[in-house]
């Protein structure tokens, strides 16, 4: 007993008793327990958004969906404009520097690119930040499977530092054809992105865009994590436009009236092809104009259409328009017969003469229109009052009434009116002076007489599309008003018949063999934009339509100001509107009518 | 009602009821103290089926979850594979279109044609399936000449495109010079031409 006391002692003092040493470790797990308690509420109770913001932040990776551009389509559907999921070829100079001969050589050989500069890009060495250069663009634009081709091509062969960035890219793979119809986007800019800068591009980029969406997810180790939380908005794709052109009409009308243009050294020229029922526009073609998918070295003037922008005074073709209100007024007939003296004075500054000269000329109606004179239609149109023609001219459409078609800069064309519409203006109005008219404007007048006189309202667009100013235009919001009546414009169809007449008419090199046509010539004095004055240049132009008794097609060719002696709107503009429309009925396999050619007489014995 | 129809066993005697009525209390004492408490039957059952049970269940689950995590996983992996392969073939099927784009471009057609000779028509009949017999065009008097396809060069002033300035110089001058080509570095395929042949020493200059 004495013994196992005596060594008790010195147990309790080393270790305590087994209650002292429990509560001991009790407080010092509750200490530590305590700590992770605090610390444990600090980052639930405290910081607890901030840290999970942080651990997000770390693995969610955020995604923009870009939304697909919408094409922009002929009639049958082939593209005139397309998005392309385009790449861009980046290279790392620091990585490429070593080889980079072999580099370029391969790409050169690959994508065409140049071997020079190519070469000076991938051995880069400041990009003027200052930096060491770590990015350098080598080719932009390249369709997405040809350069992730390239690509893992010189990965294999051993070439480093080649990537491949998203570089979305508008295709226009009818390069100059409806160009100035369709317009094109600009270099993107890098905060707005997107930037139309002309044409449909523009005014309907509302429609064309569509909505970005966006996509968040979490990414563990590259690869995403089913089932993290994850938000999707979709984008939402732009609409295709629809256009009523018809592309293979429109080249063909391109290359002709180019053509057209430069043999006749004429500054500029406008060619519109129109379906006579319908009003839709199948062909509009500028000269000269632009390539869309290269526009930067085009000059400023040719990226919009001249067709709408351009107004000019149209000239002996509004002749028609003037006889198909007399007659629907019932002054005049066909057969009314004009004595048509050699000059015109009365009331005006400058005499009026016609384009050739003669004395006292025996002439109908009819040899009137065959023969475009001027002082036989001002004399035609005597019982007349101005506003009445006005009224009329108004009715086919000319005048400050916009055509509508979709795009931006158009100007529409100016009819005298007020103190300015003196008699002596009327007159000159007669035969197409001393009013402007755009050429889309022309073509729906003289259109009015092809579709029975019933005027339709042209469009450019298929359906119904809203620009970007909120305009709804397309065939769906055609307008058609009758003008004059039916007798009137088959009538005034008969006479113009008369002008392609090899004997009787003055321009014969219009004619479709085998076919109807009826047209006519305009030769007018053009106000030069730089002295605001007639500086003795011409607009010469030839509008008409065919079958002329079943008018499918009405087609307008303007050119103006043209170089060499003599053009007028029989001889420049007559062969194109020929080939044009003869290109068109062939290829709509309109069959010819077979019934005989009218035999307006177009003198009378006196 | 009771004292239309009294019961009988009002009737009877109290000290005879009385008796009574401790015997029935005797008995019900008696059989009171018959009961007993039944003990509830514990049948011993083993534990050994619960336990495998949840134990089943518990392994069934982990197992469970293991496997769908991993096709969920698998999944996600062939998903995005499958995506990479759609963004191939979409991109492929783009490349294509363009090039089919590239092949029906009008003016390519018409430049390929025109290299083969041919030229529009210049008559055509149109057959009518209610016409007994096909319409025709009349024939033109004359083929136009072919449509021109590309844009005529730019006509250069004349400080741009001056005339060629032609020179006489003696032919021993150019005999003494016969580094000239050399000189002239790229040109120098041209200037080899006319160097060598040099009849009557005339040099062209523009």
């Amino acid at each position: 007993m004495s013994s196992s006391r005596t060594r008790r002692p010195p147990r309790a003092s080393r270790r305590g008793s087994a209650q002292f040493r429990l509560r001991i470790g009790f407080l010092m797990i509750a200490m530590v327990l305590s700590l992770f308690a605090a610390r444990l509420v600090q980052l639930q109770g405290v910081d607890a958004k901030s840290y999970a913001a942080q651990a997000m932040a770390h693995s969610l990776v955020t995604v923009v969906l870009p939304a697909e551009r919408g094409d922009i389509l002929d009639r049958n559907g082939k593209p005139l404009a397309e998005s392309v999921d385009g790449l861009m070829i980046v290279a790392d100079p620091q990585q490429t520097r070593d080889k980079a001969p072999e580099i370029a050589t391969f790409l050169a050989r690959r994508l065409g690119l140049d071997y020079f500069d190519t070469l000076a890009r991938l051995r880069q060495i400041s990009c003027g930040t200052g930096d060491e250069c770590r990015f350098q663009y080598l080719a932009r634009r390249i369709p997405a499977a040809v350069a992730t081709r390239v690509v893992d091509r010189a990965e294999k062969l051993g070439f480093e530092g080649l990537d491949t960035r998203r570089d979305p890219a508008r295709d226009y793979p009818a390069h100059d054809i409806g160009a100035n119809v369709v317009g094109f986007l600009g270099t993107p800019d890098p905060r707005k992105g997107v930037r139309p800068l002309a044409g449909f591009e523009r005014s309907f980029d509302n429609r064309l865009a569509g909505t970005d969406g966006t996509s968040s997810y979490q990414v563990g180790k590259g690869v995403r994590i089913p089932l993290a939380d994850s938000t999707l908005t979709k984008p939402v794709d732009g609409e295709d436009l629809h256009t009523t052109l018809d592309l293979d009409l429109d080249w063909y009308t391109a290359r002709v009236l180019r053509q057209t243009v430069e043999d006749a050294r004429a500054a500029s020229g406008v060619a519109v092809v129109m379906d006579s029922r319908t009003g839709e526009i199948l062909a509009l073609a500028d000269y000269p104009t632009y390539d869309a998918s290269d526009p930067q070295d085009a000059s400023k003037e040719d990226l919009g259409s001249r067709a709408l922008s351009d107004i000019y005074e149209p000239g002996s073709v509004e002749k028609v328009l003037t006889v198909a209100s007399l007659m629907d007024a019932g002054l005049v007939t066909p057969r009314t017969k004009i004595l048509v003296p050699g000059e015109l004075t009365d009331g005006q500054v400058h005499p009026i003469h016609d384009w050739f000269p003669h004395g006292d000329l025996p002439l109908t109606l009819a040899g009137v229109i065959a023969k475009s004179s001027n002082i036989g239609t001002v004399l035609a149109s005597r019982k007349m009052p101005p506003r009445e023609l006005v009224r009329y001219l108004r009715g086919f459409g000319l005048g400050d009434q916009k055509t509508d078609l979709g795009l931006a800069g158009e100007s529409p064309g100016i009819i005298p009116s007020g103190p300015a519409l003196t008699p002596q203006t009327k007159d000159r109005i007669t035969f197409g002076q001393s009013l402007s008219v755009n050429a889309v404007q022309m073509t729906a007048a003289v259109n009015t007489i092809a579709n029975g006189g019933v005027y339709v309202s042209p469009s450019l667009v298929e359906g119904s599309a809203t620009t970007n100013r909120g305009e709804q235009v397309g065939t769906d919001h055609t307008v058609e008003r009758r003008v004059v009546s039916k007798k009137a414009a088959h009538d005034t169809m008969l006479m113009m018949e008369r002008v392609l007449d090899p004997e009787a008419g003055v321009a014969p090199g219009a004619a479709v063999p085998g076919y109807r046509v009826a047209g006519k010539t305009g030769t007018a004095q053009r106000v030069s934009s730089d002295c605001q004055c007639y500086d003795g240049s011409t607009t010469v132009s030839f509008a008409g339509f065919a079958p002329a008794d079943n008018p499918r097609f009405t087609v307008y060719v303007v050119v103006q100001d043209p170089g060499i002696s003599g053009a007028g709107g029989g001889s420049v503009g007559g062969p194109a509107f020929s080939k044009i429309m003869s290109f068109a009925l062939n290829r709509y396999g309109i069959a010819p009518t077979g019934t005989k050619p009218s035999t307006l007489p177009v003198e009378w014995a006196r | 009602m009771s004292s239309a129809a009294p019961a009988p066993e009002s009737r009877q005697p109290v000290a005879g009821a009385a008796r009574t009525r401790m015997s029935r209390m005797a008995e019900s004492a008696v059989a009171r103290a018959r009961l007993s408490v039944v003990p509830r039957r514990r049948t011993p059952t083993s534990r050994v089926p619960f336990l495998a049970l949840v134990t089943a269940i518990l392994v069934a689950g982990v197992v469970g979850l293991l496997l769908f995590n991993t096709s969920m996983q698998q999944a996600s992996f062939r998903a995005s594979s499958l995506e990479d392969r759609a963004a191939a073939l979409t991109a492929q099927e783009e490349g294509l279109s363009l090039k089919l784009e590239r092949l029906r471009d009008p003016q390519r057609v018409a430049e390929r044609a025109q290299a083969l000779g041919m030229v529009l028509p210049t008559t055509w009949c149109i057959l009518e399936l209610t016409k007994q017999s096909p319409t025709c065009t009349a024939p033109a008097a004359t083929a136009g000449s072919p449509l021109r396809l590309e844009e005529l060069p730019p006509v250069k002033p004349a400080s741009l495109d001056p005339k060629p300035v032609v020179k006489h110089t003696s032919r021993d001058t150019d005999r003494t010079s016969p580094n000239r080509t050399h000189r002239q570095g790229r040109n120098g395929h041209q200037d080899d031409s006319t160097g060598h042949r040099d009849d009557g020493g005339r040099r062209v200059t523009r």
